[in-house]
């Protein structure tokens, strides 16, 4: 089992702080030349600059670009020893995090074209599968869960759902 | 009269009963299940609110609040695994106290000073929320431009890390705030001509999402550990141990108080304050961390003392201090009501109905709490295996139920992703919280005041209030830099000290 979080090499103390810098770096700067120049539309007249729709948006993108080459320098200079950090952790089987994604994407992807209760019952036997749940009789909690769960949403909270694909 | 009556009529309404009892228990169940948070409760509770009347559904997330705050505590101290952060300090002497067959007595100690912290809290409550919401009727939009200034520099307190973090998130949390139609001059912020955009980021699957699935994606992602069989054993708490802990329970909802009326500082500071001072002035302070029964009594009431203060904050102002009370935050504005000064004035008898609430929710603690030591090995012994699948159904459901629209559930699983992201860099979820709550106010404010004004700038210094506030912000600012640079201070020290040992 490997540790999910790496000190990095002398140069770089915190390796995910540098390359989360980085990325938001390269965001702020997308937001600030082309993002708002293009998907926030400027009325023609503005008395006060401070009025304008981008002028908030301006502020953000360049505050978050500052603090993300902070972040970056933070990176390089100081690592993250803390004993109790809570992104130190003993990673699983790679093969039980796949399936819960394909897990959240099933149930998500589905939704609609399948209904919750089947969309439910998949995501479900997928997650009992990732885990592993060895158990028999508790993968039939598979489809009394989402069962249960959409007719408390759609007759307690009244809740349209899509129940079944017929 | 006339409002006593009217106030008597709302509380009374038997869906409160069962909201505020149906609230304490999932707190408190949810709360001593490891891995399950309180906050996350809260925010999956949110939709069930939306058939609710607005005074059961705020008492329902008030209940899930404080069965939460007490039930992370019975974790700690059976299986040394706070179930919130507030939690961790009760487990120093909790634990020791579980190992030495103590355990019954650790957890009654436990409920006992969290009812009385709770109680007490409740209290200050009710006296300072109004207070304050007078004083708040005099604020104009300058001021609350100032006071929001002073909550967003405080966020960087949120931010139990990196301060840098913190300010990123804050910031990521304003840029999404506001996506949407502009409400000033109707243009079209940050869409891409996306029709579900336009009336902004909703705010349940943002909430699910940021809160829910990184704890499902983490389950999955970490190694499987082992399940702990733990009992409440032992006896009970005895009648002169209770009277021997009094002043420290009574001493610590008071600094519970204090740090939950301030918005940001939070239970877990409140605990150890609190526990350090009972250890301060404690005969026996030899005793503590081994398993002193008042050290329980101490952290508990310290971390309980804060849960009715942060709705001071809250109720009096409309400012969030913590994720909890953004959470709550949003139930209001989801029935359509907006906390702050102007609430006490227009729906006053709605306010005492919530504070009767409110109260009611410390006695219906004691009692669950005591069938919850009873019965803990029950809870506790439901695999996370068989609840994280539950979890996720309440939370694709939970976002649908909004705007009945899969564009939201596809907008909570991305939340999600951006959470779990979060945890892994270390970028705080709270400060982005409160960010995207405080970022249209910040700006409604901001332009109110520019036109009052006449885009005349003098407009912000206007007063004694604004400079008040003005003071505030720097100050917090200040607090923060010194903070900052004295942690680094620290931790230079710790780092230089084995290689001169060496």
């Amino acid at each position: 089992m490997t540790s999910s979080h790496s000190t990095g090499s002398p140069l770089i103390k915190d390796l995910w702080d540098v390359v989360a810098g980085v990325v938001l770096l390269g965001f702020s700067l997308l937001l600030l030349f082309y993002l708002i120049p293009n998907y926030i539309g400027q009325p023609p007249i503005v008395q006060n600059p401070m009025m304008s729709p981008r002028w908030l948006p301006t502020i953000v993108g360049w505050l978050l670009a500052v603090f993300s080459v902070l972040m970056v320098v933070q990176g390089m200079l100081v690592a993250d020893d803390s004993e109790a950090s809570e992104r130190r952790f003993e990673r699983g089987p790679w093969m039980r995090f796949a399936l819960m994604a394909l897990a959240l994407v099933v149930y998500v992807g589905l939704f609609e074209m399948l209904g919750a209760i089947i969309s439910g019952v998949l995501a479900t036997l997928i997650l009992f599968i990732a885990h592993p749940v060895r158990t028999l009789w508790v993968y039939l909690l598979a489809v009394a869960f989402p069962v249960s769960v959409s007719l408390l949403f759609t007759e307690v909270m009244n809740v349209p759902l899509p129940m079944l694909p017929f | 009269m006339e409002n006593i009556n009217e106030v008597l009529q709302l509380f009374l309404a038997t869906e409160n009963f069962i909201a505020i009892a149906v609230g304490v228990l999932v707190g408190v169940v949810v709360g001593s299940i490891p891995g399950l948070t309180a906050t996350m409760a809260v925010a999956l509770a949110l939709p069930f609110t939306f058939s609710m009347e607005p005074v059961a559904a705020i008492l329902l997330l008030v209940g899930i609040y404080k069965g939460g705050m007490y039930g992370g505590s019975i974790t700690a101290i059976l299986i040394r695994t706070p179930g919130s952060p507030a939690s961790a300090c009760t487990l120093l002497d909790g634990y020791p106290m579980a190992q030495q067959g103590k355990a019954k007595k650790a957890l009654q100690m436990a409920l006992y000073s969290s009812v009385i912290a709770d109680f007490i809290s409740n209290i200050a409550l009710i006296f300072f929320a109004a207070y304050l919401a007078k004083i708040a009727l005099n604020f104009g939009a300058p001021e609350f431009f100032w006071l929001i200034c002073f909550s967003l520099t405080i966020i960087i307190s949120l931010a139990s890390g990196s301060m840098i973090k913190g300010l990123i998130a804050a910031l990521l949390g304003i840029l999404l705030s506001l996506v949407g139609l502009d409400s000033v001059f109707g243009s079209q912020r940050l869409t891409f001509g996306n029709y579900n955009l336009m009336d902004s980021i909703s705010f349940i699957p943002l909430l699910i999402g940021l809160f829910a699935i990184p704890e499902i994606i983490e389950f999955y992602r970490k190694k499987i550990v082992p399940h702990i069989r733990a009992k409440a054993s032992g006896a009970g708490v005895s009648l002169a141990e209770m009277k021997r802990s009094l002043t420290s329970i009574v001493r610590g909802s008071l600094i519970g108080v204090i740090i939950g009326a301030i918005p940001g500082t939070g239970a877990t500071a409140a605990a150890f304050i609190s526990y350090s001072d009972a250890k301060r002035r404690s005969p026996h302070s030899e005793r503590f961390g081994k398993g002193e029964v008042e050290g329980v009594a101490a952290s508990e009431a310290g971390n309980n003392g804060v849960a009715g203060a942060t709705l001071i904050p809250l109720l009096s102002l409309g400012i969030p201090g913590d994720v909890i009370t953004a959470i709550i935050l949003g139930a209001f504005m989801v029935h359509g009501l907006t906390p702050g000064p102007i609430l006490f004035q227009e729906n006053l008898p709605l306010i005492y109905a919530l504070f009767l609430g409110i109260m009611l929710s410390s006695v219906i603690l004691l009692f669950v709490g005591s069938a919850a030591i009873r019965y803990f090995s029950l809870i506790a012994d439901i695999p996370k295996s068989i609840l994280f699948p539950i979890v996720l159904m309440f939370c694709v459901y939970g976002s649908y139920a909004v705007n009945n629209d899969t564009f939201d559930v596809w907008l909570m699983l991305a939340f999600g992703v951006m959470g779990y992201l979060f945890n892994r860099t270390g970028i705080p979820a709270a400060p982005f919280l409160i960010g995207f709550i405080l970022g249209p106010m910040f700006e409604d404010n901001l332009r109110r005041s520019l036109l009052i004004g006449s885009n005349d700038l003098s407009i912000f210094v206007r007063g004694p209030i604004t400079w008040f506030f003005i003071a505030l912000t720097v100050g917090s600012i200040l607090l923060a830099l010194y903070r900052f640079i004295s942690a680094r201070h620290k931790a230079k020290q710790a780092a230089n000290e084995p290689e001169a040992n060496a």
